[in-house]
């Protein structure tokens, strides 16, 4: 695919496909405020890198145009960091589900906080399997009744926040599906942070879960005032703790400044992976062999 | 003619691996070709370790019944090993331990008399037998004085004296008390400098000189010293050597790379390449390029760690739900994993799929002998060939999977200004996007197939033949690592004048059945040799160009081939 991009960017050049979501689903909404949010720090879609996990969320890999992996379900921050490694001057995005991110890729995302690699993950956390139609993800409260889970689900919920924020991400948020708006807002900054960004959406699927719908999460979600400290980790550490009791803070509910994973590989001090020049000497390699 | 064969045994910690290696080296500055492989124990302290050494004064591709010296650190070792000993064979070994009975050339040194009287720690005991073992090959003791200051170039010199002291103390014990047993077995020669090189390092090196630029690894014996040599080598290579959280992290991070532009590698063994088949798969349909070292260990499961199988073969060549093309190379030796690395590398990205390259730990781990001009040439010759990666496309219009004739498309590298595209691991249309719909199904299933054909007719090599086929009775066939012990044994058949011949293969999938009917098709006696237990290239020839060899000789018990158990066991 190839277009003229002008210098600055509109929401038409990163239009893809007409998404196939039901209607009134909220990936729309998290859909549109990416592209406002990457039109509105400039970025093109030559000039970024979105990898997508696997599940109705990932199906934006059709609707929205830039360079980009559909990866496995699972897999989508090994594949990020792969991309930023071999050239971290690309803004790297993760789209994926709580599914994805939190249940098969599990391990991925608790390594990837403790990297501190600079990628953006946005998880769109529906608390069910959407495009296998409506099995309880890890996200689902302990009791959810699912066709995978008939007399309800045994677990409690994983914590997305808490586990995160515990494994070392360096900027952790929460948003809603139904605030356009505010989720540009953290996006942009999200995008902006230099480390890693957790961005749990919480997005009601209007198909499959009956229960957190926009009115569930209207009456539990509240935006953290604007005397919220970001970078107090201990005050992160309850507020992400609030959301064990179906209580929702929205907004940047952490954020630090640690170096990053690229910035502390010698090898990547002049230019990137990519650039470089190829070795042409292998004397001092041979040497200990001889 | 020198073909001498130096072993030595001890329990796991005593330093067996340094001193063995530190033996090789010796060998080969004398100016001989060497071959040795370690026995170790999956433990880090305690049971029984053991390396050894072929030295000879050609090329050698495997090891020998007969130990012409053995080093016993323990009477474990003797016990052992005796029953590989002759009349003519030296045992160094310490009376005060234990007694050695029967007929072999006794040469007692009072190991732990020697380290009490000179305050030296237990493990001081290798170099004063490094020190005999010198004496008794009738080297002099400047050689080992150098081996043990470069090994220890990074310590403090009072270790290096140390160590050269009592290499000194168990030369000189056997220079005057066994002066007429003392010959010089390996006088030095002027031969061409060699390295003295694993598989492993070979793998490592040559993907160095292929421009690798990320290598990504979860650590699994046999393939982790691959990881680690990278890593120690990053500042100068500048290559970036990730160890990831677990084997599908490891892939899927190289996949992220390679798709970025860059060449990338991962190493792992059977237990680390099952979790990575989904991934394989993903490359294979996202037709990223990715070359994956596969070092075989025995299994099912965790096996045996640290001993040698090539089960993995088929588990290798059908890797990957779905149907995808891949490449399956398998060097037989240093020098062939030196120039199959580098070749890897390029068809990886000239047919933009995952190219696996097959060792075991026998390769992996066993040091040999390789010409240093030979690696100087390699390095002067070889050039990358990233196939269509390109920084611009070719068209207005950018397919990224646009149907061709040869199956191959243009890759853009990610980040070029104008462009964007998807690699995409639902099936999809020319430009990247998902599709469901039938026709251009097919189309993509056949462009990737093409890109099998294509291979086949540019760089498929069909096997190399050792000896006269044309006088042969016998011909082995094999492929890998079993290379060495083969040869080896057509050397010990052609002096009992039974003429043979060797099909060897290194590039074992896919195969081109009309360039390998042929071989077959001689009327001689076909004989199958594999490290595994169901001859699994035997029914990978059935399969693939319905060739059926019934006359098997085939070694499953987690040790590689001596090459006179297959002289013998063809006769049986």
């Amino acid at each position: 695919m190839n277009k003229n991009f002008t210098p600055m960017t509109t929401i038409q050049n990163f239009d893809g496909y007409k998404p196939t979501w039901c209607p009134g689903c909220g990936n729309h909404g998290i859909g549109a405020a990416i592209k406002v949010a990457l039109v509105q720090l400039g970025l093109s879609p030559s000039s970024v890198a979105t990898v997508f996990g696997i599940g109705c969320s990932g199906n934006m890999n059709d609707f929205l145009n830039a360079y980009a992996i559909h990866s496995l379900h699972g897999r989508s921050i090994p594949n990020a960091i792969g991309i930023k490694l071999a050239n971290h001057k690309l803004p790297v995005i993760v789209i994926a589900g709580d599914g994805d991110i939190y249940g098969e890729g599990g391990n991925h995302l608790m390594h990837a906080c403790r990297g501190n690699h600079d990628l953006t993950v946005i998880v769109h956390d529906n608390r069910v399997y959407g495009l296998t139609t409506g099995q309880v993800s890890p996200r689902a409260a302990k009791g959810f009744r699912s066709k995978s889970t008939p007399t309800g689900i045994i677990e409690k919920p994983l914590n997305p926040l808490l586990l995160s924020l515990t494994s070392g991400a360096t900027f952790v948020a929460q948003a809603f599906a139904g605030d356009v708006n505010q989720m540009v807002a953290i996006f942009k900054k999200g995008i902006e942070h230099k480390g890693f960004s957790l961005i749990n959406v919480i997005q009601p699927c209007v198909t499959f879960n009956k229960i957190n719908t926009y009115q569930y999460y209207l009456k539990r979600a509240y935006k953290l005032p604007p005397e919220y400290r970001t970078g107090d980790f201990d005050e992160a550490l309850k507020k992400a703790h609030e959301i064990d009791e179906e209580k929702f803070p929205l907004g940047i509910i952490y954020e630090t400044n640690l170096p990053v994973y690229t910035d502390q590989l010698p090898v990547l001090k002049e230019k990137t992976l990519l650039e470089r020049e190829r070795m042409s000497n292998f004397d001092n390699l041979m040497e200990e062999y001889i | 003619m020198s073909d001498f064969l130096w072993k030595i045994g001890g329990e796991a910690g005593a330093g067996i691996m340094t001193t063995g290696l530190s033996f090789a080296k010796i060998a080969s500055r004398l100016g001989y070709h060497v071959i040795d492989f370690v026995e170790y124990p999956s433990l880090i302290r305690g049971g029984h370790n053991s390396y050894e050494v072929r030295v000879a004064d050609e090329k050698v591709g495997a090891l020998k019944k007969e130990v012409d010296c053995l080093v016993c650190l323990n009477e474990d070792t003797f016990r052992r090993h005796r029953q590989r000993l002759t009349p003519s064979s030296y045992v160094i070994y310490d009376e005060a331990d234990f007694a050695v009975q029967g007929e072999f050339i006794k040469i007692a040194v009072p190991f732990k008399k020697i380290l009490s009287e000179s305050k030296g720690s237990p493990v001081m005991m290798n170099m004063l037998a490094l020190g005999a073992s010198l004496a008794v090959i009738g080297a002099d003791l400047d050689i080992v004085n150098d081996i043990i200051q470069e090994q220890f170039a990074d310590k403090d010199q009072t270790i290096v004296d140390l160590n050269q002291k009592f290499a000194g103390l168990g030369f000189n014990y056997v220079k005057t008390n066994y002066q007429t047993l003392v010959k010089t077995l390996l006088p030095k020669k002027n031969e061409e400098k060699k390295m003295v090189l694993t598989g492993n390092d070979a793998f490592s090196l040559a993907s160095v000189v292929a421009d690798c630029r990320l290598f990504a690894a979860y650590p699994m014996t046999p393939a982790s010293s691959v990881l680690t040599t990278l890593a120690a080598w990053q500042e100068k290579t500048g290559m970036i050597v990730r160890h990831s959280e677990d084997e599908i992290a490891v892939i899927n991070t190289a996949l992220g790379s390679s798709f970025a532009g860059v060449r990338s590698a991962i190493a792992t063994s059977g237990g680390g390449f099952a979790l990575m088949v989904e991934a394989l798969s993903f490359a294979g349909v996202a037709e990223i390029p990715l070359v994956v070292f596969l070092a075989q260990r025995p299994g099912p499961a965790t096996g045996m760690p640290t001993w040698t199988e090539q089960g993995d073969l088929l588990f290798a060549v059908n890797a990957g739900h779905g149907e995808f093309p891949k490449i399956v190379l398998a060097p037989g030796d240093v020098a062939e994993m030196i120039e199959l690395t580098a070749k890897a590398f390029d068809l990886a990205d000239v047919y933009q799929l995952p190219v696996i390259i097959l060792s075991d730990m026998y390769l992996s781990e066993s040091h040999q002998t390789y010409p240093i001009k030979g690696f100087n040439d390699f390095t002067a010759s070889y050039r990358v060939n990233r196939g269509k990666l390109v920084n611009q496309p070719s068209e207005s219009k950018y397919l990224r999977y646009k149907v061709t004739d040869d199956g191959i498309s243009e890759r853009l590298v990610p980040g070029t200004s104008g462009y964007f595209y998807q690699a995409n691991s639902y099936e999809h249309l020319e430009d990247g996007h998902s599709t469901e719909d039938a026709a251009e199904r097919v189309k993509q299933v056949e462009k990737r197939e093409r890109k099998r054909i294509t291979y086949l007719k540019q760089d498929f090599q069909p096997a190399k033949i050792y000896g006269d086929m044309a006088a042969a009775t016998v011909v082995f066939v094999s492929w890998g690592s079993t290379k060495g012990p083969i040869i080896e044994a057509q050397k010990i058949l052609d002096r009992k004048r039974v003429k043979s011949a060797f099909i060897h293969f290194t590039h074992l999938y896919p195969l081109e059945k009309d360039k390998i009917r042929p071989l077959f098709s001689q009327g001689k006696r076909y004989v199958l040799v594999e490290n595994n237990y169901s001859g699994q290239f035997g029914k990978l020839l059935r399969a693939e160009a319905g060739i059926e060899l019934n006359d098997q000789i085939l070694k499953y018990n987690g040790r590689n081939f001596y090459p006179e158990e297959i002289s013998e066991k063809l006769f049986k």
